[in-house]
């Protein structure tokens, strides 16, 4: 099974595949480092484009940029306290302190070379773990994919943090949008006013656009900010003298890899949540907790190892069961079902070259990615936070539009994208979270057939739901998902009543 | 009155440039599905050798959605010039006038030819107990609906190969309609339904996995000769997925002659017939009135089951 991994590899030095991989990263950092535009947004603005282009060129892209702009996040996080990316939350709390202290340049190496690390260990963990998965696939049947939706929903909705109402909200308007369209089994219309092109239900791809894209662009033009960034934060050496410093370090890298892979695997939850679990558990098992939030560089090596470390194993599922546990992974699953790559047990038989080609772009996205973002360019890139907004988001909104176009050729499809920008734009006023719709679409179409295929294999038998292992060990890890965090927040609530008493 | 004599003169000048040598611009295909399918796949090769054939540039567009029926009316509703082709699928694209309100019949086209001709089968995992055909009827006789037959979607030939077989042997199955074959069979090998009817080009690279009982074709195929037909084991059922080119209804009947000359010669072609049988087509090739006389009988067996057993 390895060895078609080896054979994979001279494909992928093939210059058309490997430049697509460089131009992903450069381009990933330069998405990521603008406040606001995601890596999920990078993703699906591009993704259209990719669909004319060969396999690997195409995937080649994706897994550059998937791996660029995780990092890219962490630029204008680190110098002026935005994530350039939602993932970059976590690496506010210690990259910014440092900027404020001259350490800026040292910050972004942290985080330059913990996302590399992270990448690293993640596509590690897709090339050894995904083929022999996929032979366990087979064991999902109907009951089981249902189980996982609704396990990969219940872990959006009460993991996120944030208020669990308005993820739950979040997430039904999701299932909503997953509704539209011929119904799984008897292809009965719903919600589709006579209209054929909505006939097949909304494409992922179209709501990503919309959703991601959109409020950030009409936040880019909406305010006039200013973000230049003065050299004397940066105090940069060079990456090789830097490295020593950050020896001592790889406890957090290690477990933050760890964190990251696990939670890139289950579906519904995503960098974010790693990057958070990631500095909690470092922070909790520092001999120094107190200089965390102050500028302790290990709080973003801890946050930039776990987000990157989630990149490639957020993919396992996509490619072994056909279920994308995140946005990112959902529009990657589809470029490669625009590919003639169906993912499941066949697919590493049928396909190796390319899956294992894709793999290894992965790594070595990652592993670019210390060359192209530390040693070389670090600091022009964070020159780029000083381009003009208005223009920025005038580029973004042709490339939105021309990319959501191409998809079916039709203008019906833009102006959805745009309906869901417009949707998107309120949501995020009224501060629902985004990533809850996504996985309600995709998990929630997934649950609905599978639950009425269930159903129908069963003879309209509920215990079909139940009958085997697997399905049992789902409902385990599902109830497990919704109590612990509930039981958790009781506890501290009731520690903190102690405490006031 | 001027409004007749412009009316006249438009039509006049509509009809020109079927009287001037045809094709004087590029022909059209459209394709009711994605890049990358059979059906794409075959335009795609009938495209490429039919440029040669009939001394113009021909594009293959693709309007994928609706199962096809937005390629499908696409095709029925464009000029009849000779300049919009189409892909037709049997029987799909006529099952989707029965279960729905669509804008085309099966007189809404002109037929010019049909390429390939994949029967269904009656498939089980190379695991299951059964071996026969025989045994797997008898255990559906047994117990009405104790066999989950997994299909690619209702309304589809899987979903008729499975209704004609139960109706022949007087058994009864319980249908599962997966979202494509792949997931079908995906769940077949996984054990998750009993028994498929996919067509045999979609069993064909999996021998290891899947155990092909029957073939609901005329004959034995050459893809999988040890294979007996459903005829041979005593149940007159056929059902296959047809694939060929279409036109609007209404084509110019020089244009007609014309296209279908050419389609003719592109099946002719050896080396068109290579590349069909490298991507694993089996050919059944129909010119004309015979594709039409196959379009009518497989509108009447859509119209039958839906009449009997409406699948929504």
């Amino acid at each position: 099974m390895y060895t078609d991994l080896l054979h994979a590899l001279p494909n992928v030095f093939a210059l058309a595949n490997f430049a697509a991989v460089i131009i992903g990263v450069i381009a990933g950092i330069v998405v990521g480092a603008m406040p606001g535009l995601s890596a999920t947004m990078a993703i699906s603005v591009l993704v259209p484009f990719t669909f004319g282009l060969e396999p690997l060129v195409a995937l080649g892209l994706m897994a550059g940029i998937y791996n660029g702009a995780m990092y890219g996040g962490a630029i204008p996080a680190v110098l002026l306290r935005i994530p350039g990316t939602p993932a970059a939350v976590a690496t506010t709390f210690d990259g910014y302190p440092m900027a404020q202290k001259g350490q800026g340049g040292f910050a972004l190496q942290v985080a330059v070379v913990s996302s590399s690390l992270g990448g690293i260990a993640s596509a590690f963990a897709l090339m050894l773990l995904a083929p022999p998965l996929s032979k366990v696939t087979l064991l999902f049947g109907p009951s089981e994919v249902f189980w996982v939706a609704v396990f990969g929903l219940c872990s959006i909705i009460f993991l996120l943090g944030g208020s669990v109402i308005k993820g739950l909200i979040s997430a039904c308007f999701g299932v909503f949008v997953s509704v539209v369209g011929s119904d799984p089994i008897y292809g009965n219309d719903r919600f589709t006013f006579s209209q054929l092109e909505l006939l097949d239900g909304i494409s992922i791809v179209i709501l990503l656009v919309g959703l991601y894209a959109l409020p950030p662009v009409i936040d880019l033009l909406e305010k006039p900010l200013k973000t230049g960034v003065d050299d004397n934060k940066l105090g940069t050496e060079s990456l090789w003298k830097a490295l020593p410093r950050m020896k001592g370090f790889w406890k957090t890298w290690l477990r933050g890899s760890l964190i990251g892979i696990w939670i890139g695997i289950l579906p519904g939850a995503g960098g974010s949540m790693a990057a958070f679990m990631s500095y909690n558990e470092a922070r909790r098992s520092s001999k120094t907790p107190d200089t965390w939030g102050e500028g302790e560089p290990e709080g973003v090596a801890a946050a930039e190892v776990a987000n990157n470390a989630d990149t490639a194993s957020a993919l396992i599922p996509a490619l072994t069961l056909g279920i994308p546990g995140t946005a990112v992974a959902a529009v990657m699953l589809g470029g490669l079902l625009v590919h003639g790559l169906q993912p499941g047990p066949m697919l590493f038989r049928d396909n190796s070259d390319i899956v294992f080609g894709f793999m290894w772009q992965f790594l070595f996205g990652a592993i670019l990615l210390v060359l192209l973002g530390g040693s070389l360019a670090t600091n022009s890139f964070a020159k780029l936070l000083n381009l003009p907004r208005p223009l920025l988001g005038a580029i973004i909104i042709v490339l939105m539009v021309i990319g959501v176009y191409s998809i079916h050729g039709r203008m019906f499809d833009v102006y959805l994208m745009l309906g869901f920008g417009a949707v998107g734009w309120v949501m995020d006023k009224l501060k629902f979270p985004l990533p809850p719709v996504v996985l309600g679409l995709i998990l929630g179409a997934f649950a609905e057939e599978n639950l009425r295929l269930a159903l129908r294999i069963g003879r309209g038998d509920w215990a079909v739901l139940f009958q085997n292992t697997t399905s049992l060990v789902l409902v385990a890890l599902t109830v497990g998902v919704i109590v612990v965090p509930l039981v958790k927040s009781r506890l501290a609530k009731a520690r903190q009543a102690e405490g006031q008493a | 009155m001027k409004r007749t004599l412009s009316a006249v003169f438009c039509a006049l000048t509509l009809a020109t440039p079927a009287l001037a040598e045809y094709p004087e611009k590029p022909i059209e295909i459209i394709v009711g599905y994605s890049a990358g399918g059979g059906t794409d796949v075959m335009a795609r090769t009938v495209a490429k050798f039919l440029e040669e054939a009939i001394g113009g540039s021909v594009v293959v567009k693709n309007m994928p959605g609706a199962g096809g029926q937005i390629g499908f009316t696409e095709v029925a509703k464009a000029a009849p010039d000779g300049y919009t082709l189409g892909t037709f699928n049997l029987p799909a694209a006529l099952a989707l006038t029965k279960d729905r309100d669509a804008d085309y019949t099966v007189s809404s086209y002109t037929y010019l030819a049909n390429f390939v001709e994949d029967p269904n089968t009656i498939v089980v995992a190379a695991k299951s107990p059964f071996e026969t055909l025989g045994q797997l009827l008898d255990a559906a006789k047994a117990d009405a609906g104790a066999i989950t037959v997994g299909l690619s979607s209702l309304g589809g030939n899987d979903h008729f190969a499975a209704n004609m077989m139960a109706e022949a042997a007087g058994a009864e199955f319980t249908l599962v309609p997966f979202k494509g074959a792949s997931m079908a069979r995906t769940a077949l090998m996984g054990g998750h339904v009993a028994a498929g009817t996919m067509t045999l080009g979609q069993t064909t690279n999996f021998p290891d996995e899947l155990r092909v009982l029957a073939v609901l074709g005329d004959e034995r195929s050459p893809f999988a000769p040890d294979v007996p037909t459903a005829k041979e084991l005593g149940f007159d059922v056929t059902m296959s997925s047809l694939r060929g080119i279409v036109a609007p209804a209404g084509l110019e009947v020089d244009v007609a002659e014309k296209l279908r000359a050419a389609l003719d010669a592109v099946n002719a072609n050896e080396a068109f017939q290579t590349t069909m049988a490298e991507q694993g087509n089996p050919m059944s090739f129909a010119l004309g009135a015979d594709f039409e006389a196959v379009a009518q009988a497989q509108d009447a067996v859509a119209a039958r089951i839906w009449e009997t057993t409406p699948w929504k």
